[in-house]
């Protein structure tokens, strides 16, 4: 489940206007090798995982990975 | 006042920082009893904090709108600050 909050995780401030670094860090996001390919990978593993503490976890982290997702 | 609320707003960004990390712990440590506290702590602040953040600034969650007319729509959004 989804629920917005009108504030992100970390502080950021951006200073100046850099459309390659942008289209880099939209890649650690979006990309083949980023976040919210993690994340899915992390909440469909916990589905088979044996122990409470493996699904517990894998649950959080997934979760989490979502969370650059708000940068937007 | 711009300053006074990212102030505000920065000491809920660390307190929920504090949370998320204490919860990944304590599913690894169910019975570190320490650790148990400075979350329950943490959450019991993070709490006030936020109630007092939205009585002056504005609801965090569309479900916190608790005046009329309807405060979510009101700027800024995070990527606008």
């Amino acid at each position: 489940m989804w629920v917005y909050e009108k504030k992100l995780q970390y502080p950021v401030k951006i200073k100046n206007c850099n459309p390659r670094l942008a289209k880099y860090i939209i890649t650690q996001y979006g990309g083949p090798d980023g976040e919210l390919a993690a994340s899915l990978r992390y909440l469909s593993q916990r589905y088979s995982m044996p122990t409470e503490v493996a699904k517990a976890t894998l649950n959080d982290i997934g979760t989490e990975e979502l969370v650059p997702i708000c940068y937007q | 006042m711009k300053d006074a609320r990212e102030k505000m707003l920065k000491e809920i960004q660390a307190l929920e920082f504090m949370e998320i990390e204490l919860n990944l712990y304590l599913n690894t440590h169910p019975y570190d009893q320490q650790a148990f506290m400075i979350f329950r702590n943490t959450v019991q602040q993070r709490k006030m904090l936020r109630d007092n953040y939205e009585r002056m600034y504005g609801p965090l969650t569309a479900c916190s709108s608790n005046s009329f007319p309807w405060p979510w729509i009101e700027s800024p959004w995070p990527w606008e600050a």
